[in-house]
């Protein structure tokens, strides 16, 4: 049996939200959160304006790769180490 | 990578084939009693070098400085690997190295430029101001990486930590607590903080740089 999620209003919306948008919330407190997005458009707004701006900073900031130059570095000193 | 390089220079106990009569099974256990700490260092942590990288060049603010900092960091867990427990998280565990080494021996080099003030910061105004023209955001995809970085790196550290561990390298708040040693909540109010201080910074300069109009105010005619 399921139940339906308990309604909460915005202000707990705006509280939880990076909890939500990050995959931090009980299934159950997502519900409520999901719940309340479905009815409501300014925090669904919002919450789309959030999303992709954690979305935003994630591209632009995971391209950075380790130089090739201090990869081989490393790896020849980590190969100089003792095996045991 | 380091397999091939590491196949010129000595020799590798387990690239010979199991006897064919163990299972699966005991091929797995004897792989994995036979396999030399290189070689399970190299499954386990070499995978993470980005991960460490990454954390490195935003932590220590320089290309220099991140460079010697993820070579400290990846020899330290070499010569500690008897301490880390085989299949356990090793990302974590290589950021907890990472973090120490920081603090204890780098955080006094940082060159420190202006710092953001991230308690006057009030929730979600950034939204509310652009609700308007450009509710999805989009004016963000025009800002440059080098000014996303540099907004990142005006952060106090806490906040900066946070941010990153989270949001560029997608750490669990729960992670990210025991590794900076402080409570999930005051996780999650960095965070908050944090992301809401880079928000301000970034509209400002988008606004500044003609990418989106700046709100109109009651005062203004």
């Amino acid at each position: 049996m399921t139940h339906e999620p308990r309604m909460i209003d915005c202000s707990e919306v705006l509280d939880r939200l990076y909890e939500f948008l990050d995959g931090e919330l009980t299934p159950e407190r997502e519900a409520e959160v999901k719940a309340h997005l479905v009815a409501c458009a300014p925090c669904t707004s919002l919450s789309g304006f959030e999303a992709s701006f954690i979305r935003f900073l994630e591209i632009r900031t995971r391209a950075r790769k380790t130089p090739d130059s201090l990869r081989k570095k490393l790896l020849a000193q980590l190969l100089a180490q003792p095996d045991s | 990578m380091w397999g091939l390089l590491a196949a010129q220079v000595t020799p590798w106990p387990f690239q010979q084939p199991a006897s064919s009569c163990a299972s699966n099974r005991d091929r797995r256990f004897l792989i994995r009693m036979s396999t030399s700490k290189r070689q399970s260092f190299e499954e386990e942590a070499l995978p993470h070098l980005d991960t460490v990288y990454r954390v490195a060049l935003r932590l220590a603010g320089s290309e220099t400085l991140a460079e010697d900092l993820t070579q400290d960091t990846m020899l330290k867990a070499f010569r500690s690997w008897s301490q880390y427990r085989e299949g356990t998280n090793a990302r974590a565990w290589l950021l907890t190295i990472l973090r120490n080494t920081f603090i204890n021996e780098y955080r006094k080099m940082r060159r420190r430029g202006p710092t953001l003030d991230v308690s006057e910061i009030e929730p979600y105004t950034v939204f509310h101001e652009i609700t308007d023209v450009d509710p999805s955001g989009s004016f963000f995809d025009r800002i440059v990486d080098d000014e996303v970085l540099r907004a990142i790196d005006a952060l106090p550290d806490e906040f900066r930590e946070t941010l990153v561990l989270s949001d560029i390298e997608g750490l669990s708040y729960a992670e990210i607590a025991t590794m900076t040693n402080v409570p999930v909540g005051t996780v999650k109010s960095r965070l908050f903080r944090a992301r809401q201080a880079l928000q301000r910074r970034l509209y400002d300069y988008a606004v500044e740089m003609g990418y989106i109009p700046a709100r109109e105010t009651p005062d203004d005619t």
